[in-house]
């Protein structure tokens, strides 16, 4: 994914979960308020995101993991569980 | 398994009046009945006037807000005492919902409940329109909407008394893939009601064709999609949209599987395992899938789509195609 498709991705999710913060493109990285995304190199997988923030840098090995950890550092609410009936 | 048809509609809609005219009807027959009322005294039952063991009457307040336990336990009372002996031999489950009702709950009910689903079918929904003051309940109550969004079919009730162009019009705009029928006094073919929902495929064909309605999103694919990414799609679908997500349809090539679709149906954060069909329904193969909801960003689940798709495909090379991914 390109740094404009995750910013495109980020700024939908973050309208989606109502929250208010700003997704901007920062060189390769993206950034959401103080938040900063950026891709994992092939080296550090299985990791494949890392979310930092101010004195933290977290690893997501998946994009849904990303979105998850996003989505609670804003504040935007519970997420609701698949269920496969 | 007892086919289930939920009758919705806004308050005045004209639902009792059909209740009262489909019960007196012999096509009808062999029907039980589930009525929900809002508030303490079940008024409705009463003025439907029948004396058969098959009518329940629920008065615990909205059915939508009590649904995950009511429902479900008098659909399974009355499946008992249908076994029992205790109540006619019914062939189908009428459910009239309140007019305060928003479907999506009750739908979800009956999609998840165990003993339901493995007694019972939801077979459609259908929702009474009033042409008189439809037009004002659409513009001002969401239920109203959503009772609309939801339907298979849809009931134009009262249209002598109102010209219903342009309601017509806002019920196509809504809801562009349920057939909609004039109904006065009640009169309905049964044939025509009581009927399973339309396929799929035909679903997906006529809401693809008003996809500039709001809060339809529709996403066409040309190849395959892995399984794996499908099923890490609906996971994030789930987390994110929950009740956002009034209704999912969609017809789907599978890499592992691609000769025939998958078939995939869900309501907010609650998916039906996919059925496979035998084949393509038609010459179209692209897969093909149809979102209905509110405040959806309209590129949000492709672009999720996309970005899964791009992780799972990459991990299945470097795995050596295997698909087999750890995603912990």
């Amino acid at each position: 994914m390109t740094p404009p498709e995750l910013r495109a991705l980020l700024a939908d999710s973050v309208a989606l979960w109502g929250a208010t913060a700003r997704v901007t493109l920062d060189g390769e990285a993206v950034r959401v308020d103080a938040m900063r995304v950026t891709a994992a190199t092939p080296e550090d997988l299985p990791i494949r995101w890392w979310l930092e923030r101010p004195g933290q840098r977290r690893p997501c090995t998946s994009v849904l993991g990303l979105l998850r950890s996003l989505r609670n550092a804003l504040g935007g609410g519970e997420a609701q569980k698949l269920r496969v009936v | 398994m007892i086919p289930v048809v939920v009758l919705t509609g806004f308050l005045g809609a004209g639902k009792t009046t059909l209740l009262k005219r489909l019960l007196r009807d012999p096509d009808y027959a062999d029907s039980a009945v589930i009525i929900n009322e809002y508030g303490e005294v079940p008024l409705d039952h009463d003025l439907l006037a029948s004396s058969e063991e098959t009518f329940v009457a629920t008065a615990t307040g909205c059915l939508c807000c009590v649904v995950r336990s009511d429902l479900a336990a008098t659909l399974m009372d009355l499946h008992r005492r249908r076994a029992a002996g205790e109540v006619p031999a019914y062939r189908r489950v009428l459910i009239e919902t309140s007019g305060l009702a928003d479907p999506a709950p009750i739908l979800h009910a009956l999609m998840t409940e165990q003993p339901v689903l493995e007694t019972h079918r939801l077979e459609a929904v259908a929702t009474l329109v009033d042409a008189l003051h439809g037009p004002a309940a659409l513009e001002r109550h969401p239920e109203a909407q959503r009772q609309v969004r939801l339907a298979d079919r849809i009931l134009l009730t009262k249209p002598d008394l109102a010209d219903a162009a342009a309601l017509r019009a806002m019920l196509a705009t809504l809801n562009p893939a349920a057939e909609t029928r004039d109904v006065l006094h009640g009169v309905v073919p049964a044939a025509w009601l009581l009927a399973p929902a339309p396929r799929t495929d035909e679903w997906l064909d006529a809401t693809a064709r008003h996809s500039a309605n709001l809060g339809s999103v529709i996403i066409q694919r040309e190849g395959p999609l892995p399984a794996m990414a499908l099923t890490l799609w609906l996971q994030g679908l789930a987390e994110h949209l929950g009740p956002k997500l009034l209704r999912l349809k969609g017809l789907v090539c599978i890499a592992e599987a691609p000769k025939a679709p998958a078939v995939l149906h869900g309501i907010g954060h609650v998916m039906h395992a996919p059925e496979w069909l035998d084949a393509w329904p038609s010459a179209d193969h692209r897969s093909r899938i149809v979102l209905i909801g509110q405040g959806i960003p309209p590129y949000w689940p492709l672009r999720l789509l996309d970005a899964i798709e791009q992780e799972v495909r990459s991990a299945s090379q470097r795995l050596g195609n295997d698909g087999v991914v750890d995603r912990g």
